[in-house]
């Protein structure tokens, strides 16, 4: 088990420097220049940009400014951005607190909501309500995030006045984009859920419980729920690579200070940096994310052994 | 390199009375714009400035802060004067190279520090030294004696200002300059205290502690907020609000949001999506909530003059013929902007003149194939037009390349490129055809237009030949540069004016710039609990002005 996660960790070195080199590539080959972000749009004094150029390394070659950046990155250093002369950690980190607050509150909803709903259809299997989950979660996962946010604002911010429309840290602030987030994992997850416990229904496992005369309650929690959550917690661990993606319009529609938004901005004003670190810090939440869930695997089902 | 700017550079403002009138006309207790009670928060959305200190405040964002916390010598009005602010008096030498300003005395900055004439110096060599790395120095304060020397970082003072006494600021200038006092009205002007320290200042940068109507709440919170309090030892004329509560957005998404916090009573001001301006104006119009202003930016197609299909005069012209203006306004802008016919903006009232721009009144299709026909302009020669991507050009680039094909018959090729791509390709040695481009005026003044644009000075290529200046269009005719020196060095304004007027006349005979359409704004005011609310010269809220009703 110890070994187990030290190899994942391992892995994790590898993939962020992976992830590193190729945007680094990418972002070496685009045209443009860097350093016209510093400053916005304006040209500059030819003088002042050779200097700046040479401030930021850009001169050097592809090669030399990557190997330059990993070392730094061994020191938890991910370099100083473009635009504000400060170092991307100090600006990143709370980004990326309230980035989290975000998912979290969503994979909350996620599971509350999309559990309950996929269970509950499940043991109701073709009743009225069960033929609305299904309708209504296929239309939910047909619908881009970015019109479910857009509605939401446009009904609950600026209709009905519930919540604020700038985000101003508070729980109520919070709502509709953790909500426009959660919405279509949410009905992904409520769709898993009940086609996995359609299936334990029908397991053996289950029947002997019921043959045994154990009581109803016991075999929908020990039994049943046990087993079919195991697929939605696989599904949740990938859908958090998703999030991030998610984010980026959601943080846009609705102003909030995250990582996504931090992403948009850079990538409009070229600010490398910043580019590469959230997609730095991304990569390795994911990595630690996936660990997470595979350890919580082998708890729930001890068949699933690591090593 | 302010032209071709998109809209978050290009500064500058006018508005109308009638926007005035129209806020506060509807005041019931019917108090004059600006007389309300003291008191009230007013709520608005920005995207996040460059900077909020003065010595690097350059876009109309940045410009709304500084403006509110700083004031300087002079400041311009909403539609294009200049008047005084801490300024009592100016004298100019007769070679136009010495002005001596007089400034009100006692007046102090919010840590209770007196304005003098020290307070203006530091500012302007704050502003010129070269660890600031200003954006907005050499514009400003690069005429002034000693500037080379505080850029180069070779002196620490400004050989070229002195303070003969506590309240007199003397200015001593390389070149003759007769509208240096109109340069005083950038807020990259103002004085600063002495804790403001070099340019660089982290702390004060985030948290500038000034001398105008407000002063900052806390600091600067970066890509959130920025709150202002109503400084209530100003020494002018006192502003009513208490606070101005300023939301950092994201600029992907700022302009919606402006609008639905507008709607949902979050935001007293905003500005508004461009697909949203034709149900907005129907909506707030009818509740006095509606404010549109010709400012003082402007739209043209840059020719290049130097080589190329439009080398002559008359292919411009034939050009400018062979556009519908009228048409495109209708139809691409939903009647939501204005046809231009000068280079310099209808805000500039003292030398605006109306039509001066005869191919640009109305499309004459004839006229247009005779001009193209002796300018040697034939059908299927090649026409290059470029323009930027994402800028909301598409549609009304594609409309004019289409008339022109239409009319002349010309090849045109449509050049979408990205921002930086663009400029560079005007800038480029061989360059030909024609650019989109725009331009809006950082100080009242035609020469903040004629200059740039078109003196064969700001063409300044360099050794290989790329132009450097922002004259991309290479303009190249020694009368118009004689004209421009000539009213530079004219020390009467209304004779200057006279000279200017006829510059403009001789660039627009020579079809040197083919004007498209005055930049026009459109914004929202809740006048249900304000009154006073209109644009400033920088397209922002006159906040000193806006009272709680």
């Amino acid at each position: 088990m110890g070994r187990y996660v030290v190899r994942r960790l391992g892995q994790l070195v590898v993939v962020v420097l992976g992830a590193t080199m190729i945007l680094f590539a990418c972002l070496f080959v685009l045209p443009g220049d860097p350093v016209g972000s510093i400053g916005g749009d304006k040209a500059r004094d030819p003088a002042v940009v050779k200097e700046l150029r040479a401030k930021y390394g850009l001169d050097d070659p592809l090669v030399v400014q990557y190997v330059h950046y990993v070392e730094k990155l061994g020191k938890g250093d991910l370099g100083e951005d473009y635009t504000q002369g400060r170092s991307v950690n100090e600006i990143l980190q709370p980004k990326l607190v309230n980035t989290a607050k975000l998912a979290v509150t969503a994979i909350v909803f996620d599971v509350i909501l999309g559990l309950s709903v996929g269970v509950l259809a499940a043991m109701r299997r073709y009743s009225v309500w069960d033929v609305s989950v299904t309708f209504l979660t296929t239309l939910a996962v047909g619908v881009p995030s970015i019109v479910i946010g857009m509605i939401l604002q446009r009904f609950f911010v600026v209709e009905l006045g519930w919540f604020p429309l700038i985000s101003d840290g508070s729980f109520n602030s919070m709502v509709l984009p953790a909500v426009t987030l959660a919405i279509i994992d949410a009905a992904l997850v409520a769709q898993i859920a009940r086609s996995t416990m359609l299936e334990v229904l029908r397991a053996d496992y289950v029947k002997t419980a019921v043959a045994k005369g154990l009581p109803r309650r016991t075999i929908l929690v020990r039994h049943i729920m046990r087993n079919s959550v195991i697929p939605v917690i696989t599904y949740l661990g990938i859908s958090f690579g998703g999030l991030l993606g998610g984010a980026l319009i959601t943080e846009t529609i609705f102003n909030w200070d995250g990582i996504g938004l931090a992403l948009i901005t850079a990538i409009q004003s070229q600010n490398n940096p910043i580019i590469v670190g959230v997609v730095t810090y991304s990569v390795a939440v994911f990595i630690l994310l996936n660990l997470i869930v595979d350890l919580l695997y082998a708890a729930l089902d001890p068949r699933i052994r690591l090593s | 390199m302010r032209g071709a700017k998109s809209a978050k550079w290009v500064v500058g403002a006018v508005i109308v009375a009638l926007a005035a009138t129209a806020c506060g006309g509807d005041n019931k207790d019917d108090k004059p714009a600006g007389a309300g009670k003291a008191g009230g928060t007013f709520s608005l959305g920005l995207v996040e400035p460059v900077s909020i200190d003065p010595v690097n405040a350059q876009e109309s964002e940045g410009i709304l802060v500084t403006d509110n916390l700083f004031t300087g010598l002079y400041e311009p009005t909403a539609d294009g004067k200049v008047i005084p602010a801490l300024a009592t008096s100016k004298t100019v030498s007769d070679d136009g190279k010495t002005w001596t300003f007089k400034i009100k005395p006692g007046t102090k900055f919010t840590n209770g520090e007196i304005v003098n004439a020290e307070a203006f110096i530091r500012g302007w060599t704050r502003l010129a030294a070269k660890d600031s790395a200003s954006d907005v120095a050499t514009p400003n304060v690069g005429g002034i004696d000693g500037f080379e020397a505080l850029q180069k970082g070779t002196a620490t003072t400004f050989s070229g200002l002195s303070a003969p006494d506590e309240n007199t600021i003397q200015v001593k200038l390389t070149t003759p300059d007769f509208e240096f006092d109109v340069k005083t009205t950038h807020t990259s002007m103002s004085p600063v205290p002495k804790v403001a320290g070099a340019g660089k200042n982290q702390a004060y940068n985030d948290a500038p502690i000034g001398n105008g109507p407000f002063k900052m709440s806390g600091k600067w919170e970066h890509n959130k907020s920025i709150t202002l309090v109503r400084n209530d030892d100003y020494g002018l004329t006192k502003a009513h609000l208490d606070t101005v509560k300023i939301s950092i957005l994201n600029s992907a998404n700022a302009s919606n949001l402006e609008y639905q916090g507008f709607q949902s009573g979050q935001f007293d001001w905003a500005r508004m999506p461009t697909a949203q301006l034709t149900s907005a104006k129907a909506k707030y119009t009818a509740q006095n909530e509606w404010i549109q202003a010709d400012t003082s930016g402007m739209n043209y197609l840059l020719p290049i003059t130097e080589n190329g299909p439009l080398k002559t005069a008359k292919a411009r012209q034939a050009i400018s013929y062979a556009i519908d203006r009228d048409a495109i306004i209708a139809g691409v802008f939903q009647g939501m902007q204005t046809k231009s016919t000068t280079i310099l903006p209808p805000s500039f009232k003292d030398v605006y003149q109306k039509d001066l721009c005869v191919s640009c009144i109305k499309q004459d299709k004839d006229k247009a194939k005779s001009l193209a026909a002796e300018a040697g302009l034939k059908p299927g020669d090649e026409l290059h037009i470029g323009f930027n991507t994402g800028g909301g050009h598409e549609e009304w680039v594609q409309a004019v390349v289409q008339q022109i094909k239409d009319v002349l018959g010309l090849n045109v090729k449509m050049d979408a490129k990205p921002f930086k791509e663009l400029l560079a390709a005007q800038q480029a040695p061989g360059a030909t055809g024609a650019y989109r481009f725009a331009w809006g005026a950082d100080y009242p003044t035609p020469d903040n237009f004629l200059f740039p644009l078109l003196d064969s000075k700001s063409i300044n290529k360099d050794a290989s030949g790329k132009v450097q200046g922002d004259n991309r269009g290479r303009y190249n005719n020694p009368a118009f540069d004689a004209l421009v020196e000539k009213a530079r060095s004219t020390k009467d304004s209304a004779a200057r004016n006279e000279v200017y007027k006829q510059a403009e006349k001789l660039a627009m005979d020579d079809q040197a710039l083919i004007p498209l359409w005055n930049r026009t704004q459109f914004r929202l005011v809740n006048t249900k609990k304000f009154t006073g609310g209109a644009m400033d010269f920088h397209e922002d809220p006159n906040l000193a002005e806006i009272s709680a009703k």
